[in-house]
């Protein structure tokens, strides 16, 4: 079972293409299980066609322990088995002892058991690791992999350089590695090269340049992954790439993060600062 | 294991202060946060609030936290009421994994709903601990929508317990305390009047102070904490004078009602023939009338009377005999430091929790040559000066028991867990009592500390 977190700056389009991806996958016919990190509980709206999702945190609060997988974990688009962690309202409680609580209550209950058959598990993971417990999915044990959508704006790539040093801490001391930067355009001049320059300087990869089409968009609306809506669609191929990508993928590191002076060196160079 | 070769940890080197022959010299590093690595005998910033706060026993005392902070105060400090017992039941949230996750805003609110409806308190006070500190509860907000709701005072204590020391735990209780002060009324208290402030009523200790103020015309107004009550709190501005016992926690109170309401204070103890007569005298003399002061005379010469007979007896049997002092507040350490003295006995080793610099100047001043003073110390530091200084009786509080009785020494608990009320001239009396019966127990012929020192003489 591969185990794989996505990470990246809010709003860049995690959970989208997380489960467009993951669509990809289960297309492959593999087996997959999307965890939903973030208290929004969003994480697996495309692959569910909308259909709410009861979250682990709010079966556990209704009904207490005694809660079975069949309670929290639903099937989506060819099988893909969906769960939302959940999380407190804004402004109240400790979200990241949400996290830690769910992915516990996950493992007691067996669902990355052998015989559930997985080929992987993807955690889409809230924009930044702001405390201990938004890091559970990528401790000993759990993720393995890391994959973070990111885009030529500059704030995305300040997000993605930070979360490098968050996977150097727990690189250190467990089996965390950097799958690859995942560009998801916004259509930004020289994009393309600057995140390839970006990921080599990080010692990593650019995994896929996933172009901006607003066939993404209507997908959504319709509460669909790309290649459920329209599996002819030119952008259903680039997730399919990207799946495939993923799939191949040998390339695992520990990222060296980029000083600020160097990451802002680097957007001169591409031209982002003229 | 030999004292010489219990270390001192080199970050604790300037709390330990032995006094030399002739003047004293050198300060004591003091009022700082825990050397890491020393398992400290003071107690945490919740703590701190909690036992200042606990004996006003008509209000209602909720901890805002998982069940284990409520647990540890459980009556612990069995102070006592003259009336309502509500203060005896520590009230807690019971905070678990999905309240963390989900905050525990809504379960306080229920929590006092309840309560309040049930208990009918005169006003509550809801202390916030690490885990609510953590996740951010707002605690202040729920207190002010319940009080609106109930028409009784609702109190946050800030006390966090990992954002400081006890000390900043009494400071948090001072400051709630001070939210009820000022709002009551004032009229008819007597020119002749007065608060104790940091006195507990551990063991009835206050009535008789109480009682002590009664006979020569003084009007106590309200105690703080012991036997407290909501509405005597309210209306203490009142009063003429501040006596401040503890002056660990209740300084800051008192300096609150000088700045605020004029209101003087002095640092007087009732433990001891010297300090309790001193406190009446000190407090006599403020009003400036003879009538009081003749009558404070004839009060301390009726009760000295009673006890110099007996007191005598004891001290004949204990003189000499060496002590070991461990407390919260240094004020109480001098006190014990001349009430043994009183009895003939020597203070060798003594220390506070929470003294500040010129605590120890001063407790360096009063105690004798070769004395070892100790700020904020722990369990080895005071082991190594016990068996150093081999003494025969310790006095202080739940934590230091063990390490006594560990030792095979004689132990007399001066805090929360005392039966016979310590202070006063009865006190006196008690107090030498319970020190003659543990300092002459047979049994400590036989524990292996003095065996070994038996074996020792007769090789010799």
């Amino acid at each position: 079972m591969r185990k794989i977190a996505i990470y990246g700056k809010g709003g860049i389009g995690k959970s989208t293409t997380t489960q467009n991806t993951v669509a990809g996958l289960v297309e492959m016919g593999r087996k997959v299980m999307v965890v939903g990190c973030d208290p929004k509980a969003d994480s697996t709206r495309l692959l569910l066609g909308g259909l709410a999702q009861r979250s682990v945190l709010d079966t556990l609060r209704e009904e207490g322990e005694d809660v079975d997988l069949e309670d929290i974990r639903s099937q989506g688009f060819c099988n893909a088995l969906c769960v939302e962690s959940g999380g407190p309202e804004p402004g109240v409680g400790c979200a990241g002892r949400g996290i830690i609580t769910s992915i516990n209550m996950l493992e007691q209950l067996g669902a990355y058991e052998d015989k559930v058959g997985l080929d992987y598990v993807f955690y889409d993971v809230l924009g930044d690791v702001v405390c201990g417990g938004f890091a559970m999915p990528i401790r000993e044990g759990k993720a393995e992999e890391i994959y973070i959508v990111c885009s030529g704006e500059m704030m995305a790539m300040y997000a993605a350089n930070n979360i490098c040093k968050g996977i150097v801490k727990f690189a250190q001391t467990g089996v965390v590695r950097l799958g690859g930067l995942i560009c998801n355009s916004r259509n930004v001049d020289r994009e393309r090269d600057l995140i390839e320059a970006f990921a080599e300087k990080l010692g990593t990869q650019m995994i896929h340049f996933v172009p901006r089409d607003n066939d993404v968009q209507r997908a959504e609306i319709n509460r669909k992954t790309v290649i459920e809506w329209n599996a002819e669609a030119p952008q259903a191929d680039e997730y399919r790439a990207l799946a495939k990508a993923i799939e191949n993928n040998k390339k695992l590191v520990i990222p060296k993060p980029l000083p600020i002076e160097a990451l802002e060196a680097l957007l001169m160079e591409y031209g982002l600062f003229n | 294991m030999p004292h010489d070769e219990i270390e001192i940890l080199e970050e604790r080197r300037n709390q330990v202060f032995r006094k030399g022959e002739g003047a004293a010299s050198g300060e004591i590093a003091c009022g700082k946060r825990s050397a890491a690595g020393s398992v400290s005998q003071r107690a945490c910033v919740f703590c701190g609030s909690r036992v200042v706060l606990y004996p006003i026993a008509d209000a209602l005392h909720v901890v805002h936290g998982p069940i284990g902070c409520a647990a540890y105060t459980w009556d612990i400090r069995g102070a006592h009421s003259s009336g309502p017992q509500l203060h005896r039941n520590s009230f807690s949230t019971d905070l678990q994994e999905k309240d963390v996750i989900f905050g525990g805003e809504k379960k306080l609110a229920a929590a006092l709903r309840e309560l309040i409806a049930a208990c009918t308190p005169k006003a509550a006070f809801v202390y916030s601990t690490c885990i609510t500190g953590l996740i951010g509860d707002d605690v202040d907000a729920v207190c002010k929508t319940i009080s609106k709701e109930t028409g009784i005072p609702v109190i946050p204590v800030e006390s966090p317990g990992f954002s400081g020391t006890k000390k900043d735990g009494y400071r948090a209780a001072c400051e709630a305390i001070y939210k009820l002060i000022g709002t009551g009324d004032i009229s008819g208290i007597s020119p002749h009047s007065i608060n104790l402030l940091g006195e507990f009523n551990i063991a009835g200790e206050t009535w008789i102070m109480k009682d002590y103020f009664r006979r020569i015309g003084i009007q106590v107004v309200s105690c703080i904490s012991g036997d407290g009550r909501v509405d005597e709190i309210r209306r203490c501005h009142g009063a003429k004078l501040n006596l401040v016992q503890c002056s660990g926690s209740m300084t800051h109170l008192a300096k609150k009602l000088t700045d605020d309401y004029g209101i003087p204070f002095q640092r007087i103890s009732f433990f001891g023939i010297e300090d309790t007569a001193a406190a009446i005298y000190g407090a006599a003399g403020v009003f400036g009338d003879p009538e009081i002061e003749s009558r404070a005379r004839e009060l301390v010469k009726e009760e000295l009377l009673k006890i110099q007979p007996e007191l005598r007896r004891y001290r004949k049997i204990l003189k000499g005999r060496k002590a070991a002092i461990y407390v919260g507040g240094a004020f109480k350490a001098f006190s014990l430091v001349r009430a043994l003295r009183s009895l003939g006995m020597r203070t060798v080793l003594v220390g506070s929790q929470t003294g500040n610099p010129q605590d120890y100047e001063q407790l360096k001043e009063l105690c004798d040559p070769g004395t070892v003073i100790v700020d904020d110390s722990n369990p080895l530091e005071l082991a190594k000066f016990c068996l150093e200084k081999d003494v025969d009786l310790f006095i202080g509080g739940v934590k230091e028991r063990p390490i006594a009785y560990k030792l095979g020494i004689g132990f007399c608990d001066h805090n929360h867990e005392r039966k016979e009320a310590l202070a006063g001239f009865e006190g006196m009396i008690n107090f030498a009592k319970e020190v003659h019966a543990s300092v002459m127990s047979p049994v400590w012929n036989y524990v292996p500390r003095r065996a070994n020192r038996r074996q020792e003489r007769m090789a010799a």
